[in-house]
């Protein structure tokens, strides 16, 4: 999701768009939350997309629609006035109440509609309260369990960590794959890489032991240091690698590889 | 199309904010039928666009002040908000956007410029000029609130196609939007 500094763009679209996991959202949020260059590019992305939405074709109103809603909010005024606006009867203002003890119903009542008031308003802030809470815990327990994730794959005993290189010429480019198969977890971390031209992108590549078709593990574009990272991409679990390969493809992908292999590396025997 | 939002609709809603019944069918006359229009495209059913556009507008008139602060463009919020309703109305899935979630749309300044009519019409022409796989996969993503990874599962393109196509689309109309 993220190329190690940024979220990409298509990501931000995606979360703007609602389309993401929880998880996913919970990762964007944390991160548009320290990353003002993201989050300029959010609010971009999403005024752009609420662009297209005002430009859906006209429609009109099915008849009677307007009466419903006017009849709607007369039926409901009061009830929903702002918390913060709300206005106790002035008991004051009342007619003078000459018989003794015809005072107490409204005075209890005065009473018990600014207890009324005082817990609506503490119930709206303690409401505000939770929802903020919630989203603060939804980025942490994400966190948590992307970092969990991340530490299992570096960990595990049974990680192979692989060395891919030039597979001709001078061995510039190089990159390391760090491949869990029992949970699909796969970290890359590509450097030395070249500049490509517009159209294209660098494909990863899972080579599965048993021989079928190389899985795609997703395109990359290295920055202006020829660095590049993959983290975590959406792979199958369980697919035991025999190696990992990297091609240029086009800025699409594809469902094959290319020739020429840019860099390959075998995994280690057992 | 729904007239620019400006100092007009800030008006409005302190209007309604006062409990104004005659401001609030005001909004609903400059708003309503762009909010329906956008939970039709969606939903493709009137009774359910209606439904969400009775929702939404009802909405202004229920929390006027949730969109005083910062909201900019009341327009671009309630497509927004009517976009998402209906994803969600389609996906059967519980509201879940807060007024924070739609408060990015509205720092940029959607009322001078995007509201405009002409700005509408170019972003159609954009949208109506997108490679046929570039529509379809905004269409899915945008109007039908699917993922990546569902699209890719529906048209049974690769992944990687799918975000190429969408990131495509999006800089297209973000060209088109800047010029």
């Amino acid at each position: 999701m993220t190329d190690g500094e940024h979220i990409a763009q298509e990501d931000l679209a995606l979360y703007a768009m609602r389309g993401s996991s929880e998880e996913e959202s919970a990762m964007v949020r944390l991160h548009v939350k320290e990353c003002a260059q993201c989050r300029a590019e959010l609010e971009k992305l999403a005024a752009d997309l609420a662009v297209v939405a005002m430009s859906v074709e006209q429609h009109p109103l099915p008849e009677g629609a307007r009466q419903r809603f006017i009849e709607k909010i007369a039926a409901a005024p009061a009830a929903q006035r702002p918390t913060g606006q709300a206005t106790v009867i002035p008991i004051r203002n009342e007619k003078p109440v000459r018989r003794s003890g015809a005072w107490v119903p409204w005075a209890l009542a005065a009473v018990l509609a600014l207890i009324a008031i005082t817990l609506g308003v503490q119930v709206n802030s303690l409401r505000r309260e939770l929802r903020e809470d919630t989203h603060e815990l939804a980025d942490l327990t994400y966190g948590n369990i992307r970092a969990q994730k991340v530490l299992d794959v570096l960990n595990a005993p049974e990680s192979q960590h692989v060395l891919l290189t030039a597979s001709k010429a001078a061995p510039v480019p190089s990159a390391r794959a760090i491949y869990l198969a029992s949970r699909g977890g796969l970290i890359f971390q590509a450097s030395n890489m070249g500049p490509l031209p517009e159209n294209k992108a660098y494909e990863l590549w899972v080579i599965p032991a048993n021989g079928k078709a190389p899985i795609p593990a997703g395109l990359f574009w290295p920055d202006a240091a020829g660095n590049a990272s993959l983290v975590m991409p959406e792979l199958p679990v369980g697919v035991e690698a025999k190696a990992f390969g990297v091609t240029i493809e086009s800025a699409e992908g594809s469902a094959t590889p290319t020739l020429p292999i840019i860099l390959a590396g075998a995994t280690p025997t057992l | 199309m729904a007239g620019s939002a400006s100092a007009g609709d800030a008006q409005l809603l302190d209007r309604v904010c006062a409990r104004d019944q005659q401001a609030m069918t005001e909004v609903f006359d400059k708003y309503s039928r762009m909010v329906y229009s956008v939970a039709l495209r969606v939903l493709q059913d009137q009774g359910h666009a209606e439904d969400v556009m009775q929702e939404v507008l009802f909405k202004v008139w229920r929390e006027p002040q949730t969109f005083l602060e910062g909201r900019g463009s009341l327009g671009a919020w309630l497509a927004v908000m009517s976009r998402n309703r209906a994803i969600d109305a389609l996906r059967r899935r519980k509201p879940t956007d807060a007024v924070e979630d739609v408060v990015l749309v509205a720092k940029t300044n959607l009322a001078s410029k995007y509201e405009h009519n002409s700005m509408i019409e170019k972003v159609r022409e954009v949208l109506k000029g997108l490679p046929l796989e570039q529509q379809k996969s905004m269409k899915l993503a945008y109007f039908e609130g699917l993922s990546h990874s569902e699209i890719a599962a529906r048209t049974g393109d690769p992944l990687g196609t799918v975000k190429t196509r969408i990131r495509a689309a999006l800089i297209s109309l973000r060209e088109a939007l800047e010029t």
